[in-house]
């Protein structure tokens, strides 16, 4: 059975703790033993260290990564951007940091020796799990729905050193949501940024507000979609919550439920959707009522 | 932006720059493919990695230190992946956040604060009852909640150059 550790990040475990139980309920469903990493700490995110002193950012991600290594195990993430900053900075580290991090772990009483590799949840899904096993794990399905896939940019660019998947035309989360019974159309705006990250929102509320929009009305005008399905807690936060926004402020009149993969997975599977996909601002009752009648 | 080329004009700039990680700058020759493709192309003010880079090459300080725009970006590697000459705009605009920090203090993001003080940047304790109720434990084992590792990780930030150099930030009385 592959193993990981379980790279929590910030905002997963402490605004929708529901998708870290999404996962916790169906990584192991579906074959892979999940460890704690004990001691993880922030990535550390790209507008914090990242932004101040490359040295203390790479030598966070270090201390993630040691710790992981200590475990014998890679690592698997949710968050885009702690999969990007870690995996970036691992190349780092391997590629002319090594001396000068390995005098900050000293001071931490760890070792870092490249062993411990990074991988986004979407890569264990489709490349460690493979869709077979998805489907036959399966108790209920999206038969008869149509969904959208968010891709995190974080896990397609730069593709030289965090790709896994096509970065023009990326599959493994198409896959593995085809794997669920949906059908995953293509529509002009699918690979469009969420906006969620970094300083848009906060610094242009307006300007990313009709960034946003752009997306979603082509998403509904050529779909019609009955879910968005997000592999990343910054797309889940801000595709759920934005909509809310733009209902407000009479940009959109239409509602689409938003999902995690691992929360509609854990769902298919049979799992308590009250536990793993409690929380969210756009209604998702219907769409859940709506699988729970699709048994297989 | 109009530039005025009586400006004050600071040659070491550029240097400054690639010492702080935008390596590759020189390499930029202003096609504007970084911005094509921006999504905060749509904002009145957008993130133009183009016209940052040339700020730098001119050698523009008092203009980049007041540059707001770098802190837009959404890091999305659009920028990054497209670049026809390898220039890593993305690495710059980092590097360029990093002179702004240096540059005027005021610039330095104090979230690093909060991860110093409990390893990240949300308070996970405050969702406790929230975590309980889905049957996960109440705090995850992170550093948050193992002061030994708590510990071990501020001693090793301890030795960076930002915590160092900001104590008060951290909470690090600078005359010990």
């Amino acid at each position: 059975m592959p193993e990981f550790g379980l790279f929590l990040g910030c905002n997963m475990p402490a605004i929708r703790p529901d998708v870290e139980k999404a996962i916790r309920e169906s990584l192991p469903a579906v074959g892979v033993k999940l460890l704690d990493i004990e001691g993880a700490a922030c990535c550390p995110a790209f507008g914090t260290f990242y932004s101040v002193d490359e040295e203390a950012a790479l030598a966070v991600n270090a201390w993630n990564l040691a710790l992981a290594e200590k475990l014998g195990v890679d690592i698997v993430v949710q968050c885009g951007s702690c999969y990007s900053t870690l995996k970036i900075g691992r190349h780092k580290i391997l590629n002319g940091w090594k001396e000068v991090i390995d005098r900050y772990l000293q001071k931490a009483d760890l070792t870092y020796t490249g062993k411990t590799d990074v991988r986004h949840i979407i890569d264990v899904y489709r490349n460690v799990v493979g869709v077979e096993k998805i489907r036959e794990s399966i108790k209920y399905s999206l038969d008869g729905m149509k969904a959208v896939v968010q891709n995190p940019c974080h896990v397609l660019r730069p593709s030289k050193i965090v790709g896994f998947d096509d970065p023009e035309k990326p599959t493994a989360l198409k896959d593995i949501t085809e794997a669920l019974g949906a059908k995953v159309p293509y529509y002009e705006r699918e690979k469009q940024c969420c906006g969620g990250s970094g300083g848009f929102a906060k610094r242009d509320k307006k300007a990313n507000l009709e960034f946003t929009k752009k997306k979603f009305d082509s998403m509904k005008d050529e779909i019609d979609p009955d879910l968005i399905v997000v592999s990343c807690i910054t797309c889940l936060l801000h595709l759920d919550s934005i909509q809310e926004e733009m209902r407000k402020q009479g940009m959109i009149d239409y509602k689409i439920p938003v999902f995690d993969y691992s929360q509609i997975l854990a769902i298919c599977l049979g799992k308590d959707p009250d536990k793993v996909a409690r929380l969210s601002v756009t209604p998702r009752d219907e769409l859940i009522g709506r699988v729970l009648d699709n048994r297989i | 932006m109009t530039i005025n080329l009586d400006e004050e004009r600071d040659k070491t700039l550029i240097e400054e720059i690639i010492e702080l990680g935008g390596h590759d700058l020189v390499k930029c020759y202003q096609c504007g493919t970084c911005i094509a493709d921006c999504p905060t192309g749509i904002a009145d003010e957008p993130l133009s990695a183009k016209r940052i880079i040339h700020m730098i090459k001119l050698g523009l300080r008092d203009r980049l230190v007041e540059e707001q725009t770098p802190w837009m970006c959404v890091t999305c590697g659009g920028c990054e992946e497209r670049c026809p000459r390898g220039a890593e705009p993305f690495e710059i605009i980092l590097a360029v956040r990093r002179w702004q920090c240096r540059e005027d203090e005021t610039y330095i993001p104090l979230v690093l604060g909060e991860i110093y003080e409990r390893g990240h940047t949300q308070n996970i304790v405050n969702a406790s009852e929230l975590r309980k109720s889905l049957d996960l434990p109440e705090v995850p084992p992170t550093v948050i909640d193992r002061p030994e590792y708590l510990e071990r990780f501020r001693k090793m930030l301890r030795e960076t150059k930002v915590v160092r150099e900001y104590g008060y930030i951290f909470g690090i009385d600078e005359e010990e």
